[in-house]
């Protein structure tokens, strides 16, 4: 059951993040890349982190999928009429995708750990919500204010190069 | 852990925070001149300096993810030198139409090279390498009305986020296989536990990242467009800031973290490590740097792939990797950023006359002004790696190391490439220099308005220091490597 | 029973799958989009590697890792506000959102 649960989310994963990048419409695609992000917040779940899974969903589909419908639909994106491709090109980069999958799984494959299960928890991890909530702070303190920074880089930055100017150069 | 000890260990960052700050504010108000804002961010820089200097000598905070140390802490005021003369550089900088969001701008990422050097765990090296990251991009496409400024920001952007997600990946491969992020935990798990494929991968992934800040062939291809395109104080702060950092971030992984997984690359025993890979990018970054040099027009875009070059060359002290070679990669990295600040100080100026920063631009500049000229012979000279200047010294030092390491000179075929590649550089550079002394002018400049001061005085500072530390290198060397000890 | 293999091998694929389309689709639009799913595949493993390595003192999962996910969520939804200013940004200058139409700077 569980096995059978781990890759319905998987491949509802993995399919539409295939659909993010095959999808001619960036609406279509926006829209998939929520839908893959349920699928990982499933994966989340099953391996008991709640939090982060909540998180992911409040994130992905409130916040960014908006931001990216928003910008797609300021900029008044249409489908995209068919470019001629660059078919070596295209051939090139899949063949560089493909080899490096295959180097990881390689990899993954060789490691002793990737036959194990998951180790048991002593009890349910439901409430993580106050266990990460310590660890964020009190071990990730100094991280956590450098966060804030961060983000009011963003603030700015996004503020000034999204502000219209007058072309009177 | 209280906020007040952490405020305290962080006093310097934080005070830089602050002066942001209040220069956003200031910008709102109509008392935001721009010299007004200039002094403040100067005056707030020079704080920051002198509050670095209080530190207490050696402290280690929460598993190393804030680390004070002679070396953090030398080259945070390394840092903060940079963002000092970048500032003066912006400060005539017409294109910049919202200068307090720049200056600001300009600091935080300062703040972000300060973690950059001052931490010794992934997580912090991470965020910091982003917040460096995100305000940089900002910065090179800040002049957004010009097609080339915003081009070069999101080609910025786009490499810069694919090389972060690499890293990224990289670093959860590392913390999934040792269990932590703490570059001195990571190192003692190494040591122990025989390497797994997998950790290896992590490893590789994890060198994306720098691979791509330091601008090392193959992933140098965002450097000569952004050198190009972006407004010029950007560009020189992402030449000069972003790579020290870099450079010392990258050692301090590599030597202090990865270091039992190095392997070998000399030719004679090839290991594999992450010494092979690093050493296969600095041979490509020497070959391509200088041999696309040799055809450019642009005089930014020339000291782009020389930059390239010159990023394979500052590898060679990391692939040496004993102390010795350490604090020669760091010393030339330093000398590098101070000799490409001037340099971007000299081309500011003759944009500001010309108009432009083409090779036909410099044409006449000898006559027209010769201090100018003889600053830029100074700084393409180092550059160049001629003595007396502290290019010469920061190479010999370099290549010396690199020469010593390892049984039987096991480095010596990349050394005689570093050697042959500066031999090749020394080409482009002295076609500049013609065109700086012999051509005569083509086009009709327009008159000479005022020079802005700032610029001026801040170039010949730079021209001096470079001077400077190559007649007398020993003082800064002394201090690194006593930093290293 | 899902073994860490399992979940790795998920976490390769879709990072491969964004690696390939940053890539190959020249809307700087998807290319973000594409961005993303390389980032998170790295949550969906440092996540799995957080539940592997569970505390042996009070049996539960590795906090770190999670609150590591944490602040990428953050930094990514930061560099996505960016991003898509950056195309703002270009689209006025230059109306356009395709990378092939990015030569003006060139060799």
């Amino acid at each position: 059951m569980q096995l059978f649960l781990f890759w319905c989310a998987a491949l509802l994963m993995l399919v539409f993040g295939v659909a993010v990048i095959l999808n001619r419409n960036p609406v279509a695609s926006a829209l998939s890349l929520v839908v893959s992000f349920l699928g990982l917040a499933t994966l989340f779940m099953m391996l008991d982190a709640y939090f982060i899974g909540i998180i992911q969903v409040l994130v992905y589909a409130g916040a960014v999928m908006v931001l990216f419908l928003f910008i797609i639909m300021l900029l008044d994106l249409r489908a995209e009429n068919l470019r001629k491709i660059n078919w070596p090109a295209t051939a090139g980069g899949a063949v560089v995708a493909f080899v490096f999958l295959i180097q990881v799984l390689s990899v993954i494959g060789r490691l002793t750990d990737a036959k194990k299960t998951f180790p048991p928890l002593a009890r349910s991890t439901i409430d993580d919500v106050r266990n990460v909530g310590v660890t964020l702070f009190t071990n990730f303190n100094f991280p956590f204010q450098v966060i804030g920074v961060l983000v009011l880089v963003a603030t700015i930055g996004v503020v000034v190069l999204s502000k219209r100017e007058l072309a009177n150069k | 852990m209280s906020y007040f000890d952490l405020l305290r260990l962080a006093w310097p960052e934080a005070s830089i925070v602050l002066t942001a700050l209040v220069v956003l504010a200031i910008g709102l108000t109509n008392r935001g001149t721009r010299p007004a804002i200039t002094l403040l961010a100067m005056v707030g820089i020079a704080l920051a300096i002198k509050n670095v200097l209080r530190l207490p000598h050696d402290a280690i905070l929460f598993n190393g993810m804030l680390v004070i140390s002679p070396l953090t802490s030398l080259f945070k005021i390394v840092s903060l030198a940079l963002a000092f003369f970048t500032v003066a550089l912006a400060q005539s900088e017409s294109s910049l139409r919202h200068y307090a969001e720049y200056i600001a701008i300009l600091l935080l990422a300062c703040v972000g090279l300060m973690l950059l050097v001052g931490s010794e765990e992934l997580l912090t090296i991470f965020i910091g390498l982003e917040l460096l990251g995100l305000s940089l991009y900002v910065l090179t496409a800040f002049d957004k009305i010009d097609i080339y400024s915003a081009e070069a920001g999101l080609k910025y952007f786009l490499f810069g986020s694919t090389a972060s997600a690499f890293t990224l990946f990289g670093i959860s491969l590392v913390y999934g296989m040792a269990g932590s992020t703490s570059l001195a935990v990571l190192a003692q798990k190494l040591s122990v536990t025989n390497a797994q494929p997998l950790l290896a991968a992590g490893i590789v992934m994890t060198l994306i990242g720098f691979a791509f800040k330091i601008a090392a062939a193959p992933f140098h291809l965002w450097a000569p467009d952004v050198y190009q395109g972006a407004p010029i104080p950007s560009a020189a702060f992402i030449a000069s800031g972003s790579k020290v950092a870099s450079f010392v971030v990258l050692g301090k992984i590599l030597l202090v973290g990865f270091d039992s997984a190095r392997g070998s690359s000399d030719w004679h025993a090839m290991i594999a490590g992450w010494s092979p890979i690093i050493s296969l990018l600095a041979a490509m970054s020497i070959l391509l740097g200088n041999f696309v040099a040799l055809a450019q027009t642009n005089v930014r875009r020339l000291l782009a792939y020389s930059a390239v070059a010159h990023g394979g060359y500052t590898l060679l002290g990391l692939l040496a990797g004993d102390r010795d070679g350490f604090s020669a990669t760091l010393f030339y990295t330093t000398i590098y950023a101070l000799t490409l600040l001037g340099a971007f100080g000299v081309i500011a100026l003759v944009r500001r006359e010309t108009g432009g920063d083409d090779l036909q631009n410099f044409a006449g500049l000898g006559q027209r002004s010769p201090l100018l000229a003889v600053c830029m012979s100074i700084f393409l000279l180092s550059l160049a790696g001629l003595p007396p200047l502290a290019g010469f010294f920061g190479k010999f030092y370099l290549f010396s190391s690199a020469f010593r390491a390892g049984a039987n000179h096991g480095l010596l075929w990349l050394v005689a490439l570093a050697l042959f590649g500066s031999l090749i550089s020394l080409y482009y550079y002295l076609i500049v220099l013609k065109v700086i002394f012999l051509d005569e002018r083509s086009t009709t400049a327009t008159a000479p308005a005022a020079r802005p001061m700032l610029v001026e005085v801040a170039t010949g500072v730079l021209a001096a220091l470079v001077l400077l530390f190559g007649v007398d290198p020993s003082g800064l060397v002394a201090r690194i490597v006593a930093a290293l000890a | 029973m899902i073994t860490l293999g399992n979940y790795l091998t998920v976490s390769a694929m879709l990072f491969t799958i964004g690696f390939a389309g940053v890539m190959l689709r020249r809307n700087i639009v998807i290319i973000l989009m594409s961005l993303e799913l390389m980032l998170n595949a790295a949550n969906l493993s440092l996540v799995a590697f957080s539940r592997f390595h569970v505390d042996l003192r009070t049996s539960l999962p590795n906090y770190n890792a999670q609150v590591f996910v944490f602040f990428i969520i953050t930094v990514a939804a930061a560099e996505v506000a960016v991003g898509l200013a950056l195309i703002v940004a270009l689209y006025r200058a230059r109306r356009t959102t395709h990378v092939e139409d990015l030569t003006t700077l060139k060799f």
